[in-house]
């Protein structure tokens, strides 16, 4: 297999925050490679230390212990001086955008290159080329405020473009916007990663976002790194705990069968079968009724997975044979605990 | 009572006022506005900590907001006089001004400063903007209506100050006001004295809203 280059390397990446009494330990020993040209997600509920981990790559937390190398270059050990240069490559968007309010978007976008010493007539250029590609090329001289929050992220986008950074780091940058904004944004973010081919890191707590345009997923869950992947591994077969709930969150109603029921199974079907009307020729087959209690389906990275939690009868022979007669059609099916 | 003579009296002295206080607040400003960008830099949480120097600056400013004007006006007769040669007149007040008011700024300009999203700094330093780029790039343009307000009202709180030190041979309204209207117990001129400066007042805050809303992208 061809070896991977490695943009993003974290080692032993501890931080902890001083505290009245003691410190708390937000992350815990965290490895982490994330490829040269990978869209890389790190999805975990809020509180899981994802966004400090986030900022453990730019350094705006600095890790108790650790080193973090961007490119093969070691950042925990450079000067301030040299950080910020590093910082030009790596441009960051977040959840409430952080624009500057009394700037335009157009110098909103030449702001990064002001600082890293760009000529004015240069930048301005580079400026209207970047609001294009996010396609707000007439709207280069409105304020934020006069903006949607969608506008406003992707000129955060073109902000963060402005130096030509090699990665780009997003921290729940969709999470304040509604749906149909959040998918012409991650619509974006696709394009910029093929074009560009730049690498981008993807903070969320929504699997949405991460199926939507992730190629790996790291699930961080109190402070630690629980599994890591990609992206269809891990939505066919989370292993842990925590996997699990994200993955069937969505979607589906957790409370109709989280344990509550006895017999309950979660079968997964992917690619050509699941346009097929496999369930109900099961049911027909065997002689014999499941009770859907969810179901949804997705597309990942272009393959269509349809996943359901299914109440098979208390029969066992008949239950068995159910199984049987969806494993043989190749469908995933794994029993989901009962308490 | 109101004479030519009296009228040019008046005059002179409005127009001191409003000298008094321009160049005070100018000069003012020039010690204050770096301190107020100093506390928020040197904060704890700032963009460059440093607790210890923080408190031990904030100690001082509190002190010297805290003796009334009327005494650091006399203590400060030496000073003044060393600065600029005498310890009356509209000369001399400015220089108490500029004492008293810049304590007082460099605390209205450190909550402008404050009310700037820490988020748009966090932005700014992940773009790799240095401590001295936020202050001048960040900071300050984004407070600037914040801070415009907070100049009408160190203004307005300046010639009040001006005014009170007509008790000490400064010049200006309040001296008009208390050597005619006070000691020779004038009333009428008095209350012109006072008239005039609540007119002064009001105008300064009404032209820094004003300003302050105009130039605020934000609306």
């Amino acid at each position: 297999m061809e070896q991977k280059e490695i943009m993003i390397r974290l080692k032993g990446i501890t931080k902890a925050f001083p505290r009245k009494k003691g410190t708390l330990e937000v992350l815990h020993g965290i490895d982490l490679d994330i490829e040269k040209g990978e869209i890389f997600g790190i999805i975990g509920l809020s509180g899981a230390g994802k966004s400090t981990l986030v900022r453990c790559i730019n350094l705006l937390e600095r890790p108790t212990e650790g080193q973090v190398y961007l490119d093969g270059q070691e950042l925990t050990c450079l000067s301030e001086k040299d950080l910020r240069q590093a910082r030009r490559s790596m441009g960051m968007i977040f959840q409430q955008f952080h624009l500057l309010m009394q700037r335009t978007a157009m110098e909103n976008v030449c702001f990064p290159m002001e600082i890293a010493g760009v000529k004015k007539a240069e930048a301005r250029e580079k400026a209207k080329e970047l609001l294009e590609l996010v396609g707000l090329g007439d709207r280069m001289e409105s304020y934020p405020s006069q903006l949607s929050g969608g506008q406003k992220q992707r000129v955060a986008i073109a902000r963060a473009l402005a130096t030509n950074p090699k990665i780009l780091l997003c921290d729940e940058a969709t999470s304040a916007l509604d749906p149909n904004t959040t998918a012409g944004v991650l619509e974006l973010l696709k394009d910029i990663n093929k074009r560009l081919g730049i690498t981008i890191v993807v903070i969320t707590h929504e699997m949405k976002v991460i199926q939507e345009i992730c190629n790996r997923v790291a699930i961080i869950s109190e402070g630690k790194i629980a599994e890591m992947g990609s992206v269809q591994e891990i939505f066919r077969a989370p292993k842990t705990q925590i996997g699990q709930e994200l993955v069937f969150h969505e979607g589906s109603n957790r409370e109709a069968y989280a344990g509550r029921l006895p017999y309950c199974y979660r079968v997964v079907f992917k690619g050509g079968i699941s346009n097929e009307p496999v369930l109900g020729r099961m049911m027909i087959d065997c002689n014999g009724v499941a009770n859907i209690l969810a179901g949804n389906t997705r597309n990942i990275d272009g393959e269509v997975f349809g996943q359901m939690i299914l109440q098979f009868p208390e029969d066992e022979a008949l239950r068995k044979k159910m199984i049987q007669y969806l494993l043989d059609q190749g469908v995933e099916v794994e029993e989901v605990a009962y308490v | 009572m109101f004479n030519s003579e009296m009228i040019s009296l008046v005059g002179v002295a409005f127009w001191e006022s409003i000298y008094m206080t321009i160049i005070s607040s100018f000069f003012a400003y020039v010690i204050g506005l770096p301190l107020g960008l100093i506390l928020v830099a040197t904060d704890k949480d700032g963009i460059a900590p440093a607790p210890l120097f923080n408190q031990v600056l904030g100690i001082i400013i509190n002190i010297l907001r805290s003796i009334p004007f009327l005494i650091l006006l006399v203590a400060m007769m030496p000073i003044t006089q060393a600065v600029v040669g005498t310890v009356i007149g509209a000369k001399a007040t400015i220089v108490v001004l500029v004492v008293a008011a810049a304590p007082f700024i460099a605390r209205l300009v450190e909550s402008s400063l404050k009310e700037v999203d820490r988020g748009v700094v966090e932005a700014a330093q992940s773009m790799g903007a240095s401590p001295f780029e936020i202050m001048t790039k960040v900071l300050l343009p984004e407070a600037k209506p914040s801070l415009l307000i907070g100049s009408a009202i160190a203004m307005t709180t300046i010639l009040g100050y001006s005014a009170m030190a007509g008790f000490c041979g400064g010049g200006g309204l309040g001296a008009v006001a208390i050597n005619y209207g006070y000691y020779r117990s004038q009333r009428d001129i008095m209350l012109v004295m006072v008239v005039l400066l609540v007119v002064i007042v009001q105008v300064l805050q009404e032209v820094g809203l004003r300003i302050a809303k105009g130039t605020d992208k934000r609306l």
